[in-house]
């Protein structure tokens, strides 16, 4: 989820008169978990905000302010902001790599610190969301008046692919990796800033390095001569926005035509939430098409009052329906008593469809006021699934014979499963984060094992058991099993002292079955056995832990163990209760 | 012995007394009641000083003269005693023998014994015959052999240790060296009073019931000797079932009575069904190498009867998604995952694969099991727990039954609910459960929503379905008042013997 912070004071301007605890909880009801931090190095408050990363739109003060005002009234629907042509035009030459750019500018930012820091906020959480970290799209800002110097003239930026090794601009700083930034300290050339960048920068910027470089070439964004981009790693210092900046142009590149002007929509419509502030468009030229950004397109909807009954199972009248889907910043219209005409901002890229609408009519009507009802039909009957009834039946058994339960995670140590010679038959995970937890246990000996090996120094004897799943590899497959374990630590612990348990368990649930000597890296040779019935196979496994195995467990007492194969067993009692 | 007191009794005690009524011992040394009693002397000395302590007997501890054969004594009393010996050659030789003769069959020593004997007692005498002296009977054989019997019957019974009554003798056969004199202590011991009586009001106290005392019906003059009650005893611990593994078999049970069905479904899932049926888009972050976890494992062929669900995930995906456009692949959704919800088991239920069918309305089924997270262990993380998943749905099912199944549920659990609005991929709209816990803060407990039409449009599903999920670890810590969550997967089998049970 994405986390952002805004300073309280500037969110409570731009919301106006609500106190801290009121916004908190209005914020609550948009989905957003907040709340207020204080900053030690300032002794400033920030509210900390945790939202969601369908709502793009949020991802700064602006945005949340827009529904928050919508959500207690103070300001409603949705008008475009005003648009007028701005002297940038765009060139866009054949980029394969990253075909798509739109452009725009918006006039009257001022920007300052506190918007300064929120910017770089706003452009990061869109890079992780909707940017697929800049895989699909990127984004870069600039300070208007300083590309306006570039050009001396007519503003044209070009954006092409360019030989990285015939390039030079100055970058600004990278994050360096473990902390840092990486200071070009002046002109570089291309080439040289991703040998750099390959060497000492943070893994994101080694990988946006990696996104865009083709046969030498990389895509850049130039006005004249000088390069104001390289998307989608970096911008360069010449044209950078900074506190006092006035006026901000706008880039957004990727392999996503829907994204990339989509993205420029948030991000213009935001920027145009600052007072006084007008949107420039921006025409850009591409080999055989023309466009026009932003875009600000609306997206219309006919939401009939009676789909909005149907989710919610409450009635509301058209007007209310109205009045709630206006004060989520939708513009709206009752056009008849049962159909409302709706228009979805371009900033929300979240609403795919009426349902979407529906979810925040709820919202601005109040989750707590939508009555819960429990009525269900009747004639539905629950169950238990055989398998659960099954384990439960043996879990009270095995505490009647004494063994206390135990249950442990499925994923488990490596080096355990080596001591016990399972581990070719064991699922590995790719991505473990711990090595510790890094393989699926094929058999519960490993975690009973484990726990044993932590209980050694308990009264004696240590009787557990746990039922639990164990995942095996089969050669051409995974076999998903749910199991019984029992097992026994003493000072003199042998064979009969599992069998026995196990047999009186068997017979209690009425299950016969044969036995034979079983061979195993795990169990002692000649001490230990394998149970199956006919039409199941082997389905219960026991015996005397093999001493090297526990030396290498850390395990100084004897140890039997059983494990029944309680998928088996259930197919096994299903048989037998199909054929009598 | 009427008005007597009952008399308490031991076990031991008891059964000396019985026997002495049995067996008619009264007084008598303890030798002899050992060899009547049936019992060692060494219990019996120490019952009988029990007893005396009661008053039921007397134990004396006498001087007693006892008399034992030497060894030439128990030699002699094997064979011939000497006397016996020479009045036997003498009767052969017609009443008298030459003392050469003699001394030459008998050895000069026991000769020397014998004649001293029978002269003694005038049985025989020493006369000269010519140059010879010879021994010559007295009296008739008989009369000899007689009074010789004397001194054998006296070892008789000093060897079978009775007292020897013929004193004149025995005090001949103390100087002839064939018995000797052993003075020694001994107990001796005397009923005072009835043995039969005393039984009559005895009780018997023992420390422990057997089956022995109800069979014979001991039992009735038994008395159970007092514990100290407040003693410590032993410590021994109970075999114990799992408090996570109860507490999940309770919100199994509630979504029973509920009357949900309960559906089981893999660990290794396929991405079709953890994430392309829940319209997680293929290139969503969620679905990075970094939030879950994939099994070292080849792909899956969904050639094996999931094609149709694929083509409808693909023109449903490829349809858009947050208004951005992208390339469905069925090689995405055929990579195996470790399921990171349980919601992966519900679009199984409702495309029909994991009950041979889809199921017609009304429909409540609910999965639960273990789900796996990219996390690295600490007290609030786990890789792998447990997730509770509910859906249901029928005509006309709204978004506030959905609430009142959410309310149901918390209220069985003892919880009030405050509901929030909230996000996920595959619900619209969208809820999240909060409880208030005993120590007042919010915990969250359900994620919830209506399935989008684009979830319920995949999987084949006309009518409106709501679905929850519940994560079981943090509300079990919360309710065992567990700080931190590891303690729910202990390995030290001592802190499980300890835990306490909550009713």
């Amino acid at each position: 989820m994405p986390v952002i912070k805004v300073k309280l004071d500037r969110l409570s301007q731009l919301v106006e008169t609500v106190s801290t605890e009121d916004l908190i909880d209005l914020l609550f009801r948009l989905k957003v978990e907040a709340e207020v931090v204080q900053d030690k190095e300032e002794g400033l408050d920030y509210v900390e905000m945790e939202v969601n990363p369908d709502r793009p739109d949020m991802f700064v003060g602006e945005g949340v302010a827009r529904a928050v005002r919508g959500l207690i009234g103070a300001e409603l629907g949705y008008k475009r902001p005003p648009v007028i042509e701005s002297d940038v035009r765009v060139v866009a030459e054949r980029v394969p790599q990253r075909p798509y750019i739109a452009v725009a500018v918006v006039n009257n930012v001022n920007v300052d610190d506190d918007f300064m820091r929120e910017l770089i906020q706003f452009q990061e959480k869109l890079d992780e969301t909707l940017g697929r970290r800049r895989r699909r799209v990127a984004i870069g800002l600039h300070d208007y008046d300083k590309v306006a110097e570039l050009a001396e003239g007519e503003v044209v930026v070009r954006y092409a692919n360019r030989p990285v090794e015939e390039v030079s601009f100055e970058p600004l700083p990278i994050e360096r990796e473990g902390g840092g930034r990486i200071e070009s300290g002046g002109e570089v050339r291309a080439s040289e800033l991703l040998a750099m960048v390959a060497r000492e920068a943070s893994p994101e910027y080694k990988a946006y390095a990696s996104l865009a470089l083709r046969d030498g070439e990389h895509p850049f964004l130039l006005v004249g001569d000088k390069i104001i981009s390289m998307p989608p790693l970096i911008n360069s210092a010449y044209t950078k926005v900074e506190p006092g900046t006035s006026h901000v142009l706008v880039d957004v590149t990727g392999t996503d035509p829907i994204a990339v002007h989509k993205v420029l929509d948030i991000i213009v419509s935001n920027l145009a939430e600052r007072p006084g502030a007008i949107v420039g468009s921006v025409r850009v030229s591409a080999p055989g098409q023309e466009e026009v950004h932003p875009r600000l397109e609306t997206v219309s909807m006919d939401l009939a009052v009676a789909e909005v009954e149907r989710v919610l199972g409450v009635r509301l009248e058209a007007d209310e329906v109205e009045s709630l889907l206006l004060r989520a910043r939708y513009q709206a219209e009752a056009l008849k008593a049962e159909l409302i005409e709706v228009e979805v901002p371009p900033f929300r890229v979240d609403v795919l469809g009426t349902v979407d609408l529906i979810e925040d009519i709820a919202m601005m009507y109040g989750y707590d006021k939508l009555e819960p009802r429990y009525a269900p039909p009747p004639g539905i009957r629950g169950s238990i699934s055989l398998e659960t009834r099954l384990a439960r039946k043996v879990r009270v058994l095995s505490i009647g014979l004494g063994f206390t339960e135990v249950l442990q995670l499925v994923l488990t140590d490596p080096d355990t499963l080596e001591a016990l010679g399972v581990a070719g038959e064991a699922v590995r995970v790719a991505n473990a984060k711990q090595r510790e937890y890094s393989i699926l246990r094929p058999t519960l000996a490993a975690t009973l094992l484990r726990v044993l090996a932590a209980s050694q120094h308990a009264e004696k004897p240590v009787k557990v058991f746990e039922v639990g799943e164990v995942v095996r590899f089969t050669g051409d497959g995974v076999e998903e099993d749910l199991r019984l374990g029992l097992a026994i630590l003493d000072v003199e612990v042998g064979f009969e002292d599992v069998q026995a348990p196990l047999y009186a368990l068997l017979r209690a649930l009425g299950v016969g079955f044969s036995v034979r000597a079983f061979k195993s890296p795990m169990f002692l040779e000649g001490r230990a056995a394998v149970l199956s019935i006919g039409w199941v196979g082997d389905f219960a496994w026991l015996g005397e832990v093999n001493p090297r195995a526990l030396e290498d467990l850390g395990i100084r007492y004897p140890v039997a163990l059983a494990e029944v194969s309680l998928r088996r067993l259930a197919e096994a009692m299903a048989g037998e209760r199909g054929g009598s | 012995m009427p008005g007597r007191d009952l008399v308490s009794l031991s076990e031991g005690e008891y059964e000396v007394l019985k026997r002495m009524a049995e067996r008619g011992f009264r007084k008598g040394s303890l030798e002899e009641a050992s060899r009547l009693l049936g019992l060692p002397p060494a219990t019996l000395a120490s019952i009988f000083e029990l007893l005396a302590s009661k008053g039921l007997v007397k134990v004396e501890t006498r001087e007693k003269r006892a008399y034992r054969l030497t060894e030439r004594g128990a030699r002699e009393l094997e064979g011939f005693l000497p006397e016996e010996e020479a009045i036997r050659i003498l009767s052969e030789r017609g009443g008298s023998a030459p003392l050469e003769d003699l001394d030459a069959i008998m050895g000069s020593e026991r000769l020397a014994a014998a004649i001293r004997f029978l002269k003694g007692r005038g049985l025989a005498e020493v006369r000269e015959e010519g140059d010879r002296k010879i021994l010559a009977l007295r009296v008739p054989v008989e009369r000899a052999l007689m009074e010789a019997g004397r001194a054998r019957r006296v070892l008789e019974s000093i060897a079978k240790g009775e007292d020897p009554r013929d004193e004149e003798e025995l005090r001949d056969l103390l100087r002839r060296g064939l018995v000797r004199k052993e003075d020694h202590r001994e107990k001796w011991i005397a009923a005072t009073a009835d043995p039969a009586s005393v039984l009559k009001v005895a009780v018997v106290s023992v420390s422990k019931l057997t089956a022995d005392m109800i069979a014979s019906g001991a039992w009735r003059r038994a008395s159970l000797k007092p514990y100290n009650v407040e003693a410590e005893p032993p410590r021994i611990y109970p075999a114990m079932l799992h408090f996570l593994q109860e507490f999940i078999e309770e919100l199994r049970d509630i979504m029973r009575e509920m009357g949900f069905r309960e559906v089981q479904g893999p660990l290794v899932e396929l991405e079709l069904f953890n994430f392309d049926l829940l319209f997680q888009a293929q290139d969503h972050p969620a679905r990075e190498v970094h939030d879950t976890l994939r099994p070292d494992l080849p792909p899956a062929d969904l050639a094996g009867g999931l094609e149709e669900l694929a083509s409808r995930a693909k023109s449903v995906h490829e349809r858009g998604w947050a208004n951005v456009k992208y390339e469905w692949r069925s090689e995405v959704a055929a990579r195996r995952v470790l399921r990171s919800q349980m919601t992966s088991v519900s679009a199984r239920i409702l495309s029909g694969v994991a009950l041979g069918g889809q199921p017609r309305p009304p429909i409540r089924f609910f999965s639960l099991g273990r789900v796996f997270r990219r996390e690295s262990i600490d007290s609030r993380h786990l890789p792998e727990f447990h997730q509770l998943d509910g859906i249901e749905g029928w005509e006309g099912y709204t978004f506030r039954d959905l609430l009142g199944t959410l309310a149901e549920i918390g209220e069985r659990l003892g919880l009030r609910l405050i509901f929030k609005p909230a996000y996920f991929p595959f619900t619209e709209p969208s809820v999240e459960g909060y409880a208030r816990l005993p120590n007042g803060s919010l915990m969250e407990l359900f994620g919830a929503g209506l399935f989008r039409p684009e979830v319920l449009e995949m999987a084949g599903i006309d009518y409106p379905v709501g679905a929850w999920g519940m994560g079981v670890e943090r509300l079990a810590a919360a309710y065992y008042g567990v700080s931190d969550i590891r303690e729910l997967y202990e390995r030290d089998v001592t802190k499980l013997r300890e835990r306490r049970v909550k009713v």
